[in-house]
């Protein structure tokens, strides 16, 4: 019975038939061969096709790796071959010995295969900056958002997570160029849709850097980010199990002041006040702990009496050791005709806040079925439901409010009343109590997204290279919001009476029920004809296509105030807010690409896009996004590649790629002229009208932006793929930035504005580049290390601003100057003593230094008129909030017989954090602050006696309303962030095969791994992630996850 | 190859044959929320949403739905919320009051001339009636702009841009000061007529929120008498601001001009049919509140700004103000506290000087009251009606406004005091120990604090414009309370300073004692001084956004708060009412009042010469070189 063979990228693969091969027949005299086929590691390799050469003679190893093979007794050839391996030809021995053929495997990444826009090629031929991440990569960042786990991966990503409640995704963006455009199986999507598929549903994802994304025309000025999920493999159907059980806590978070600390503050906030207003200090009346006289002070400070206690409202609000876990199962497999991949995947993670998670099931099924020899239909099928859970808290960002109380609240207050948890104590702002953060007491708000999105697309072969397929895809997404807000009592206790008392105005009496309704359909169409034609040595590719998406969203929101915590119905007597909002968008596009390569050495491809969008006029709808790529591999030059060099040299290709790209620059309907309907409204004669307001001029002169993106790359590897590197230096050009003419003047009398138009322009500029090491040493030990690096920042070309004076274009010009960048002063030391700012010749505060005081900062007179001022202002720091302008990363793998370790290290460098609020100003919003602050600062030795020295510490003497001059933006308080994290450590065992056969298990993992487990960054001593990007601190942030999983292949 | 030339040809005419066919179509979405000219000319409810969207863009400053922390910024109250602005204004800027807002102006102007060009299917006296309704609010406008900035540049029609690259003939250079104000005048009295809508009928009908002829006049005899006052006062106070081209500074020879345009336009308004409003004899505090608040038959109201709960228009100013005590809802409350200054501007029923009586005469000790309001009796009733001071009542709920207890210690001869949390009580408990603790109320429910937010931190409350209806003090039902922006009061007080100017002091006699009289007074005054007028709008007006305006037309703004931390009006001054402890004594259990500099607000409220005229900028003058500096500027 013969093999069945099936040509699939130009790699062989074999599939063997249902049953083992029988001998063949006794023609010759037959001698036996036996022996077994090992993989570098020495395990058995099963499968293996062993062949006798020039017959249709063969077998397949069996599950140890062994064989026998009766071949003819003289000259007999095997030719061993296996998928991902080099194949082999042995001389089978005539002495009867037992053949031990170790197999290689092959260096792979030549012949990878990679996802490019409108198709895939083979890495060796790849003449754009498109990187490529693999699925064992991804799924090694337990990541309830996939963008996550793209972190780290490639040169070129940068991502910065400020927000990591349960279900965000890590802001990704290509070189620093933006938010990225995402394209999932071939159809445009965002984020969002990516961070919610499966992330165990990915087959693969290739990143286009430069201007191989033009293909993707008005939206691929920041790269497009292609992801590709699973399908079938030709062979026995794989069944696969697998999960994790992880728990969370915290990198980073800063802690509040205990009791003592945050009374102590008051009295020296009033000592220091009364120093800077020339009076005797008085007692301080604290609302909690009454008149803070030393003897109470220091009652406080023991704590141990009755009434004394101080509460954490860290450990109150976050619970350590949370739990996040995941299963998914699938099956997947392919016949001759039909393949398969079927997957359904549950995601649960809870937030650090009780009550708090984010919770997602998965399904995604792939089919492909060959209707006839030439033609083929498939389909990938995904659903999905995405549930954000919080607790009902009354303000606007449920997350917002836990994180807030951590400062809100005094330490001297507890959050129930007499500490009896059945009620909740009227604290002085019972909005941010954490005992009200509770389903049962404050209410719930879900939010519920539901997708189901269906591609559905036929495609032809004609048999000569050339194909035709149809594509179309439509998506389904209910989204649904329900929230609902309780009223809630808070007491206060009376001791005397032994009584819980209440009031109308305690607690929350602000019932609020709220639900968004809405769908947003996508739709999208495809037709693509491709043609792939090898001519001797002159290869051909062409791609033509043409393509739609439109989408509709629309919802609809109801607001009642619900006159009990019971009834969920929304009923028309108790609604007083109705919306409705509807969103429509539509693209279409031309796609052509034409592919040449000579002998695979000398590579050219241009491609291009028509592109159109719904945002711009009729008649300037559409532009065209055209780009040139080439490249050559000098190692296939004969000079090379038979010297010695070449023997080394494995791979070296110089890559280039010029092109243009296009950007929204516009919103919707800009163009059209009229009137705003409900834009303010009044009550006229007792009825309510809706307003309807003039727009201003139609915005005619403004179109998208053109982005001029060019790249220049080299690939090379080394020893056989051992050593493998590539390096790109890149510039992306913005040209027709949307701005308003300098050169016409309209005067602010007309009443409108000039209409925007394509005029300024910018650069993003940067360096990427990495290298992998990988090999085996003989005792079993495999390893691969890699490094990587980005480094991309922008820089401001302008166009003709105008400035008023020289210090107005110091400050305010756009041009020929890195972009974001923070203005501030320079900070020359603090004040060391009385004497020292009464001497200080320059007024460092603007009242003559009267609010000044030991420990405040000196900040340096740049102009030299004696007064410190806006014009004292100097550059400082990079930008605040985005994307780091350097990324590093550094990826180790070792394997060592059935253990393997892996270990992805981070970091990144020239971003800038500002501390603000919470972080900077004592008792901000009326509560406490940071242990530090309180602790480490300038005061007198005593707080009751003003006469009392100086002792120094690290920030300004405290003030509760004043010393408002320190927390001008100044070189001080402003940190550079640089910061190293161990982002992934992971060590995995397999099970050995020969147990595993025992229970018929193909193979079963198990792990331990750990993610964000140590960071080391230049602002630990602030308490906070370097990711958080706002300056109070108050954002949910990254979680350091400890893991353990298995997967079982059946 | 020959086969494959011709599929592809064949199918990439599918390809473009299907693509180009929709193309078109495909991309051409429509607006959900956006009409067109033809949409909107001829339909009168149309235009009804263009005059609701202009009303509801009219310029504000300090009011209850928006700028409401302004109240706090001059001597009226102090900020007791969130932050510290306004406490914090150690000057005010030089961009302050700016408002530059030729958007309106200029969408109203697209209006009229909209009526002219497309309304052609609408009756005559529709077009005049629409018509007069947007030149009434682009006067007002012009108005908002002139108490800023003194003289503006006229825009009556739409500047429309060529695109030429040549901006020169759009460039409109500032009117003078009294120009615009000339314009006003004849603006209003052009359209009155057209305007209707009074009881007579017209278009519309009688409105309080649309413009009728009597709103027109209302706003000429403010107008005019601002004119007026910069006329003379500009002069008489020596400070003579001015520019060369009479951009700011009116000739103090058109003074009596002003003076008998704004009288003359009073009286229109005084011939109509309003009266003050006095429904509620009995208690003339209430009268005083309703007659701002009570929307049903209310003869006073001339023109407001309304709400309407049922239609989710409503505003959170209730929400921000309750007292703290009877807030319903948790957050915000009480951010408003008014000062012991504007307290002590309500002059006794008997005429005297309304200043506190809190210390004995030889300032030695305390003078002792029986209870909480014990200072306030016998007070023109207008300081019920506005303020809610220690011992009133707001809702028929008991305001408890005690900011602690002075215990007396035999030991030093003198009193200890004491202050607690909201709501506590004078009892020692296993942490607090209080001398002759009595276990009654130490601190009210309602405060005063002095230096917690959300709590008075002044002693007092704000009563005018918060809402008495239950539940309006929450987020959820919040308050429809209308904004009054003109209302017959004002129009006495208008016509009292106009014809005392004018030397008609028996008039002017007449009028202000309408308004006193309403307020308690039963002796009406028979003489007469500019400082008298002054107080009477203080009291009458305040927190109706007149206070600053008044100041400025009045140029003593400078002197009233001159920045200096020993000025008595430029200062801000709070009133912490205590208990007495004292066991045994006749003063135990009676009140004493301390008159304090607030812990929150320090500096001096400091007006400087520049801030009579808003700076215009650099942005403006560059973008049209006829725009000339305002002084200092």
């Amino acid at each position: 019975m013969p093999l069945a063979w099936y040509a699939s990228g130009g790699i062989a693969l074999a599939a063997p038939a249902s049953s083992p091969l029988p001998e063949a027949g006794a023609v010759l005299a037959d001698i036996t061969v036996q022996g077994a086929v090992t993989d570098s590691k020495g395990e058995g390799l099963p499968g293996v096709n062993i062949i006798l050469k020039g017959s249709s003679r063969g077998t397949v190893t069996d599950a140890q790796g062994r064989f026998s093979l009766k071949v003819p007794d003289q000259g007999a050839v095997l030719v061993v071959s296996f998928v991902g391996f080099r194949s082999q030809e042995i001389a089978a021995p005539t002495d009867g010995s037992k053949l031990a053929i170790n197999l290689v495997a092959e260096d792979k990444s030549l012949e990878e295969v990679v996802v490019v826009g409108y198709g895939t090629q083979s890495r060796a031929t790849v003449t754009g900056a498109v990187g490529k991440v693999e699925a064992q990569e991804l799924v090694r960042t337990p990541a309830s958002a996939n963008t996550s786990a793209l972190v780290g991966r490639i040169p070129g990503i940068t991502g910065r997570q400020a927000d990591a409640r349960p279900g965000n995704g890590t802001s990704i963006q290509i070189r620093n160029l933006g938010d990225p455009l995402y394209v999932i199986d071939g159809v445009q999507s965002d984020a969002g849709t990516f961070n919610n598929i499966g992330l165990n549903d990915i087959d693969n994802i290739s990143i286009l850097k430069d201007a191989s994304a033009a293909i993707y025309g008005m939206r691929a000025s920041n790269g497009v980010i292609l992801v590709t999920t699973k399908r079938g493999k030709l062979g026995k159907p794989v069944i696969n199990v697998n999960g994790y059980y992880g728990i969370q806590n915290f990198t980073a978070y800063p802690r509040p002041a205990n009791a003592y600390q945050h009374l102590r503050a008051q009295v020296e906030a009033e000592q220091n006040r009364a120093q800077q207003d020339h009076r005797t200090p008085g007692i301080v009346n604290d609302p909690v702990a009454g008149n803070i006289t030393p003897d109470v002070l220091e009652k406080w400070r023991q704590g141990t009496e009755p009434g004394y206690k101080s509460y954490d409202y860290y450990d109150i609000l976050f619970r350590p050791n949370v739990p996040q876990w995941s299963g998914n199962a699938s099956v997947s497999g392919a016949t001759d005709n039909v393949s398969y991949y079927l997957s359904g995947s549950y995601l649960d993670q809870k937030a650090l806040i009780q009550d708090y998670f984010f919770r997602r099931y998965n399904l995604q099924a792939n089919l492909e079925a060959k209707v006839t020899t030439r033609f083929r239909v498939g389909t990938q099928i995904s659903g999905r439901l995405e549930r954000r859970h919080t607790v009902g808290v009354p303000g606007t960002d449920d997350y917002f409010n836990p994180l807030l109380s951590v400062f809100s609240m005094w330490p001297t207050e507890s959050p129930y009343a007499n500490d009896n948890p059945d009620y909740v104590n009227q604290t002085h702002n019972v909005n941010v109590n954490p005992a009200t953060y509770r389903e049962s007491i404050t209410g719930y708000n879900d939010d519920d997204y539901r997708s189901a999105k269906a591609n559905l697309y036929g495609q032809y072969d004609f048999g000569f290279g050339l194909t035709a397929r149809a594509t179309g895809s439509y998506t389904y997404t209910p989204h649904t919001f329900n929230g609902f807000e309780y009223t809630y009592n808070a007491y206060k206790y009376n001791p005397t009476t032994k009584t819980y008392n209440t009031e109308p105005g305690y607690g929350n009496q602000n019932p609020w029920r709220q639900q968004v309704r809405g769908t947003i359909i996508e739709r999208f169409a495809q037709l693509q004809l491709n043609y792939n034609k090898q001519l001797g040595d002159h290869g051909l590719a062409l791609t033509a296509a043409y393509e739609r998406f439109d989408s509709d969203d629309r919802a609809i929101t109801i607001h009642t105030v619900p006159p009990n915590n019971t009834v969920p119905l929304q009923l028309f007597p108790n609604q007083d807010y109705l919306g409705d909002y509807i969103n429509e968008t539509a693209r279409a596009g031309y796609v052509g690409r034409f592919g040449y390569n000579y002998k695979q050495k000398y590579l050219f491809e241009v491609l291009g896009r028509y592109d159109g969008s719904y945002l711009y006029r009729a008649d300037s709808r559409y532009g065209f996004f055209p780009a040139v790529t080439a490249g050559y591999r000098l190692s296939e030059e004969g000079f090379l590649k038979n010297s010695g060099v070449g023997r080394v040299l494995t791979e070296l290709k110089l890559r280039g790629s010029y092109g243009i790209t296009g950007a929204d620059a516009i919103g919707p309907y800009e163009y059209l002229q009229g009137y705003n309907f409900n834009r303010g409204a009044s009550v006229l004669n007792g009825a309510y009208v809706i307003g309807i307001q003039p727009r201003g001029l139609p915005t005619t002169t403004l179109s998208w932006i053109r982005n001029k993106t060019t790249n220049l790359g080299v690939d090379f590897s080394l020893f056989s793929g051992k050593l493998a590197g590539t390096f790109d230096v890149f510039n992306r050009r913005r040209d027709g930035l949307p701005g308003v003419s300098p050169d016409v003047f309209l005067p602010r009398e007309v009443g409108y504005d000039l209409n925007r138009e394509n005029l300024y322009a910018d650069e993003t500029k940067g360096l990427e580049g990495g290298l992998t090491y990988s090999g085996a040493t003989t005792g079993g030990l495999t390893y691969a290390v890699g490094a990587h690096a980005t480094l991309a920042r922008r820089f401001d070309l302008g166009y003709g601003q105008r400035f008023g004076n020289s210090i107005d274009r110091y400050r305010n010009a756009y041009e020929n100057r890195w972009g974001d960048v923070g203005w501030g002063y320079h900070v020359l030391g603090q004040f060391q003593s009385e004497q020292e700012i009464a001497d200080h010749k320059v007024n460092n505060d603007g009242q003559g230094n009267l609010t000044q005081l030991p420990g405040d900062y000196i900040y340096e007179d740049v102009n030299g008129d004696g007064v410190i001022n806006g014009l004292d202002q100097r550059p400082i720091g990079y930008l605040q909030g985005g994307q780091p302008l350097v990324t590093y990363a550094l990826n180790t793998s070792f394997g060592y017989k059935n253990f393997n370790l892996n270990i992805d290290i981070v970091g990144a460098g020239m971003q800038t954090f500002q501390r603000a609020y919470e972080l900077l100003v004592p008792f901000q919003n009326n509560g406490t602050s940071p242990a530090y602050i309180f602790e480490d600062r300038w005061h007198r030795a005593d707080p009751y006696n003003p006469d009392s020295p100086w002792v120094p510490g690290k920030y300004p003497a405290v003030r509760r309303n004043g010393g408002e001059i320190n927390y001008a933006n100044n070189d001080f308080l402003l940190r550079t962030v640089r910061y190293i994290r161990l982002r992934n450590i992971e060590l995995g065992y397999n099970l050995p095969k020969a147990w595993l056969s025992k229970v018929s298990l193909q193979g079963v993992r198990v792990y331990v791994n750990a993610t964000n487990l140590l960071t080391f960054s230049t602002i630990n001593d602030l308490q906070v992630d370097p990711e958080v990007a706002s300056g109070n601190g108050l954002q949910y942030p990254v979680q350091r996850l400890i893991n353990t999983g298995f997967s079982v292949t059946f | 190859m020959k086969f494959s030339l011709k599929s592809l040809g064949l199918s990439a005419t599918l390809l473009l044959g299907l693509s180009t066919g929709c193309q078109k179509d495909f991309l051409d979405r429509t607006p959900s929320d956006i009409i067109v000219d033809s949409q909107l000319w001829n339909d009168p409810t149309a235009i009804a949403g263009l005059l609701a969207n202009y009303y509801d863009r009219l310029p504000t400053h300090s009011t209850i739905y928006a700028g409401s922390n302004e109240f706090s910024a001059y001597d009226e109250a102090m900020w007791s919320g969130g932050g510290n602005y306004p406490n914090d204004l150690v000057n005010y800027d030089a961009f302050r009051w700016g408002n530059w807002d030729y958007r309106l102006i200029r969408d109203i102007n697209l209006a009229i001339d909209g009526i002219d060009q497309y309304s052609g299917s609408l009756t005559q006296a529709q077009r005049d009636q629409f018509k007069a309704e947007f030149r009434f609010i682009r006067a007002y406008m012009y108005f908002e702009l002139a108490k800023r900035y003194g003289g503006v540049p006229l825009v009556t029609t739409q500047l429309v841009y060529d695109f030429s690259g040549n901006t020169t003939p759009l460039q409109v250079a500032r009117s003078k000061e009294y120009e615009v104000y000339d314009f006003i005048a004849s603006e209003l009295d052009a359209i009155k007529g057209a305007l209707g809508n009074d009881a007579s009928g017209g278009p519309i009908g009688p409105s309080v929120t649309r413009a009728t002829r009597y709103t027109a006049m209302a706003l000429k005899s403010r107008a005019m008498l601002y004119a007026a006052s910069i006329a003379k006062y500009n002069a008489a106070s020596g400070l003579n601001i001015s520019t060369p081209g009479g951009e700011v500074g009116i000739p103090s020879s058109m003074a009596g001009s002003y003076y008998q345009k704004s009288l003359d336009a009073s009286k229109e308004v005084l011939a109509g049919p309003f009266s003050l409003y006095r429904s509620n004899t009995g208690n003339l505090g209430e009268n005083f509140y309703e007659a701002i608040t009570r929307k049903g038959a209310n003869p006073e109201v001339i023109w407001v700004k309304d709400f309407l709960s049922s239609k989710a228009y409503r505003h959170g100013f209730t929400y921000d103000n309750i007292a703290r005590g009877l807030r319903e809802d948790n957050l915000s409350s009480s951010t408003t506290s008014p000062l012991l200054n504007l307290v002590e501007a309500y002059e006794n029923l008997d005429g005297t000087s309304g200043e506190l009586k809190l210390r004995n005469a030889a300032g030695t000790d305390y003078i002792y009251y029986d209870n909480l309001n014990g200072p306030f009796q016998n007070k023109d009733a207008r300081l019920y009606g506005t303020i809610i001071y220690p011992g009133a009542t707001f809702r028929n709920q008991d305001v408890q406004i005690q900011a602690g207890v002075k215990s007396w210690n035999a030991s030093t001869n003198s009193y200890q005091t004491f202050e607690g949390g909201l709501g506590s009580t004078y009892t020692s408990t296993a942490t607090v120990t209080f001398p002759n603790a009595d276990g009654k109320l130490l601190t009210g429910s309602s405060g005063p604090q002095s230096n917690q937010q959300d709590v008075s931190n002044s002693g007092f409350y704000l009563r005018k414009f918060v809402d008495s209806g239950a539940g309006t003090s929450t987020r959820g039902i919040a308050s429809d309370i209308w904004w009054v922006r003109f209302r017959l009061a004002e129009i006495l007080l208008n016509a009292s300073e106009a014809a005392f100017e004018l030397g008609q002091t028996a008039d002017a006699l007449t009028y202000v004692n309408r308004v006193r009289t309403r307020a308690g007074f039963p002796t009406p005054l028979a003489t007469l001084t500019l400082e008298r007028l002054q107080n009477e709008r203080r009291v009458e007006l305040a927190f109706e956004d007149h206070r600053v305006w008044d100041l400025k037309r009045w140029r003593i703004a400078h002197q009233v708060w001159n920045g200096s931390p020993t000025s008595a009006t430029a200062v801000a001054y709070v009133l912490f009412p205590y208990r007495i402890v004292r066991p045994g004594s006749a003063m135990d259990g009676k009140y004493v009042f301390e008159k304090q500099l607030p812990a929150r607000y320090r500096p001096a409220r400091n007006f400087q010469l520049f801030n009579y005229y808003t700076f215009l900028g650099n942005d403006i003058r560059n973008r049209n070189p006829k725009i000339v500096r305002n002084p200092f500027e």
